[in-house]
């Protein structure tokens, strides 16, 4: 199966077998393996990409029904060598350990930004719950995401 | 008699060699080398700075290489939050010594005496304005020779500016490279077909099906193992899937049940009996899993001549030799790699992925990359022990308890299982079994059993189980004795930097102040780990459904000296929401040998919208004190502080893990 994606503002085409996720397109096909795999079943929030400004669990996620609309992964944030506001507020409070669940909660921060300016701490709690992270860092994380939105 | 802990066991090594730790290259980048490994805990920029410190350049400037086994000293594993205690100490005496070796050519090349020189941004400095770099310095000569002992920080200030972490902006950026992210050419994906429970036996085949599966390049089948190679990894996932296997039992495993008397100073029972206010109680804690985000990964490629292992572990060294072991080869032909790390939290331990992958890679001939599944990690990776510690202790009449017997149960914490040298058990299994406080009359008895299901070693060891019904009990006594928990304690401890920090956690959490509304209340707890000393309260509201939600954390801690101080925070704020998370939320479940979770829903851990609202740290340590360890205390006295809170907040004693809305019910009912 052949399919047509258009990632970070690049047409990407890739042969694959049927009923890939986007998640393998993306890491396998795509070279991009900034969104990470951590439970397959669309749980976690590591793989979390946009689609179309939507967060979005990549692993749980037909590669084919994504069509044209656009997908932004974590490499697609940064502007030349500038970070992100939100990957820099998260720099800036060390709101990370292992990293694992950091591309995810970034990806969802950011759409969570892009619609609501200056979110309260229960704001963002709401939009990043569907993101776990096991070293504990829930806490830097709200006060990145706020952080970035001033 | 009234020891009131064990010394901590010294992990040092026997000779350190400079050039085996720092290493100054001709760009002025100074190279530092140890066998620990990083998986968030923060080591590579905590010894960065360490290094930077004693040679007076910038963190960034120091390229630390961590468990690459060819060419770092070799190492035990990264475990028991002593990286910056041991291998922390050993780089800093290495940089000491090597400044001094700098000086000192520094001196004869310009000709003038060492007090005379200043060290600044890799560059030495005569007060006539002569410069040397240290690349210069170092050019035709290496630094050599072996680091002499006692060489210890002098600078009595700790910096708290600087890099946060090394790697964030490589974590931000997803440019952070874990062994599932490693692509090599030509590479392979493999998976593994798991026995069903410990001890099975493969009895029968058929892999017929899964020959004929999209993108099967090989099945691979080595007596019990049985693994299929594939173009992608959900093709390799979907083949094993296909197989067709039956597995008989091998029966009960037979290891001997080990027991150890850790403690008996006699006449416990008298002092019991002739006590003024008597309690006996039992606690359990059960199985739970390390719920590392990434499942387990692993690329190899084995060739001929060895053998490239890009891997996620603690035990760099023993990864190597147990993977040469497999492949019959030497170790120093294993080359072990260590990359990012998912938090393994012990998980890392237990060699794994990394043999799946080295045994297709062999078979096929070509790097294969082998990815757990989420359901393989709940149900085939080394769980926590369960523990169950049964209790009779006595408080006399001046309200300091004058006897504690202490029973407990557990699976082995450590590799080995029950059949390791004692001394080894008593440490792993038995952590933190005595508590740190004079307790009278002590008995303490030890009993490792195997589980079910396989066992292994989960950050703390048996140190946060122990500390949870100890220092529930302590509470459970000073409620009996109509005692304050927080001056019952106080009046049992002769250790003045426990007694500080418990002091500190007190004051900030106004210990003793105004009284919560109902529903609401707090809870102290303290430990003693591997030298740190650490302090908690909690603060909990109970719902009228018995619904627990973790309100408020304050910590006090005594770390010695911090090498970076937010770095030390982000650790002990971390083991907290973790400890809270297994406190609250987490039991796997066990049935017929196999574990039943198999995805996130089914084993919950805290979320955002478990998360306390705040999390307050406060260092107490002096700065001229040994640097110990952060990366474990935070997480040892959480569940006796919930557990306690959710005591004073609504009655309910709950001596079983997790603390559910369920089992405050429960023991809101059976009232004590």
């Amino acid at each position: 199966m052949r399919v047509r994606l258009n990632v970070n503002g690049e047409i990407r085409e890739a042969d694959v077998p049927a009923g890939t996720s986007l998640l393998d397109v993306l890491r396998d096909d795509c070279g991009l393996t900034g969104a990470r795999f951590g439970c397959g079943h669309g749980i976690c929030g590591a793989c979390v990409v946009l689609v179309d400004g939507q967060p979005t669990p990549a692993c749980v996620t037909g590669a084919e029904t994504v069509g044209d609309r656009a997908i932004v992964t974590v490499e697609g944030l940064s502007k030349g060598g500038d970070l992100h506001p939100v990957q820099q507020a998260f720099v800036d409070e060390d709101a990370m350990q292992c990293g694992a669940c950091t591309s995810g909660m970034v990806m969802a921060a950011v759409a969570l930004l892009s619609r609501t300016p200056d979110p309260s701490e229960d704001d963002v709690r709401a939009a990043l719950a569907p993101h776990l992270c096991r070293c504990g860092v829930y806490l830097r994380a709200v006060r990145a995401v706020r952080k970035a939105a001033r | 008699m009234t020891a009131p802990h064990r010394p901590t066991v010294s992990w040092a090594k026997e000779t350190e060699r400079v050039e085996q730790r720092i290493v100054i290259e001709s760009d002025g980048t100074i190279v530092a080398r140890s066998g620990k490994v990083e998986y968030g805990q923060g080591i590579r920029t905590g010894f960065a700075r360490i290094v930077a410190e004693e040679l007076a350049v910038p963190p960034e400037r120091v390229r630390v290489e961590l468990g690459e086994t060819d060419r770092v000293p070799w190492d035990m594993g990264t475990f028991g939050s002593l990286s910056t205690a041991t291998d922390g100490s050993a780089l800093r005496a290495a940089s000491i010594f090597a400044r001094h070796l700098l000086l000192s050519r520094a001196s004869t090349m310009l000709g003038v005496p060492e007090a005379g020189l200043r060290l600044r941004d890799g560059v030495v400095r005569a007060e006539d304005g002569r410069t040397v770099t240290y690349a210069a310095l170092v050019e035709t000569d290496p630094l050599v020779g072996v680091v002499p002992a006692g060489l210890i920080a002098l600078s009595a200030s700790i910096v708290d500016a600087g890099p946060s972490r090394l790697e964030a902006v490589e974590i931000v950026t997803g440019r952070a490279r874990y062994p599932a992210d490693v692509r090599l050419p030509g590479m392979l994906r493999g998976h593994v077909l798991r026995a069903p429970r410990l001890g099975s036996r493969l009895a029968e085949l058929d892999e017929r099906d899964a020959r004929a599966m999209p993108g099967v390049v090989a099945v691979v089948r080595d007596g019990n193992f049985v693994g299929v190679v594939a173009e992608r990894g959900a093709q390799a996932v979907a083949a094993v899937e296909a197989l067709h296997a039956r597995w008989e039992s091998a029966g009960e495993p037979s290891a001997e049940p080990f027991r150890s008397e850790l403690r008996r100073d006699g006449g416990v029972d008298a002092a019991l009996a002739s006590a003024a206010h008597r309690l006996s109680a039992a606690y359990h804690v059960p199985h739970i899993s390390h719920g590392s985000i990434s499942p387990s990964a692993a690329v190899a490629d084995v060739r001929e001549a060895g053998a490239d292992l890009y891997v996620a572990t603690q035990r760099p060294f023993g990864l190597r030799d147990e993977v040469a072991a497999l492949l019959g080869m030497l170790p120093e032909r294993v080359h072990v790699h260590p990359q990012m790390m998912s938090g393994l939290f012990g998980r890392g331990n237990m060699v794994g992925a990394a043999a799946d992958a080295a045994r297709l890679s062999r078979a096929v001939k070509r790097p294969v990359l082998v990815q757990w599944t989420r359901a393989e990690e709940f149900a085939h990776s080394p769980q926590r022990p369960v523990l169950d510690a049964a209790i009779d202790g006595a408080v006399d009449a001046n309200g300091v308890v004058a006897a504690w017997r202490y029973r407990v149960t557990t699976n082995p914490h450590a590799y080995g299982g029950a059949q390791g040298p004692p001394r080894i058990i008593e440490m792993t299994s038995g952590r933190n079994a005595e508590p740190p406080y004079r307790l009278g009359r002590v008995e303490i008895t030890l009993s490792v059993v195997p589980a079910a299901i396989r066992t292994g070693a989960f950050r703390s060891l048996a140190a946060a189980p122990n500390v949870f019904a100890i220092e529930s009990f302590l509470d459970e006594l000073a409620h009996a004795a109509g005692r304050d928990p927080l001056a019952f304690r106080l009046g049992m401890i002769d250790d003045p930097r426990l007694r500080r920090v418990l002091e500190t956690v007190a004051k900030r959490s106004a210990w003793g102040g105004r009284p919560r509304p109902a529903g609401r209340g707090i809870g102290i707890a303290c430990a003693i780990y591997h030298g740190t000393y650490v302090a908690e309260v909690a603060e909990v509201s109970v719902a009228a459904d018995g619904q627990v939600r973790l309100e408020k954390v304050w910590c006090a801690v005594d770390a010695g000296r911090l090498v970076h101080p937010d770095g030390a925070r982000n650790q002990i704020e971390g083991g907290i929401q973790q400890a809270a998370s297994w406190t609250l939320l987490e039991a796997l479940s066990v049935r017929d040998g196999q574990v039943t979770a198999a995805t996130w829903s089914d084993y919950p851990i805290a979320t955002f919208l478990d998360a306390p609202r705040d999390i307050d740290v406060e260092f107490v340590g002096d700065p001229r004190t040994p640097s110990t360890g952060v990366g474990e205390p935070g997480s040892v006295p959480t569940a006796a502080a919930i557990a306690n809170a959710v005591f004073a907040a609504s009655g309910a004693r709950v001596r079983t893990l997790p603390l559910t809305a369920a089992a405050v019910r429960a023991a809101q009912t059976t009232r004590p």
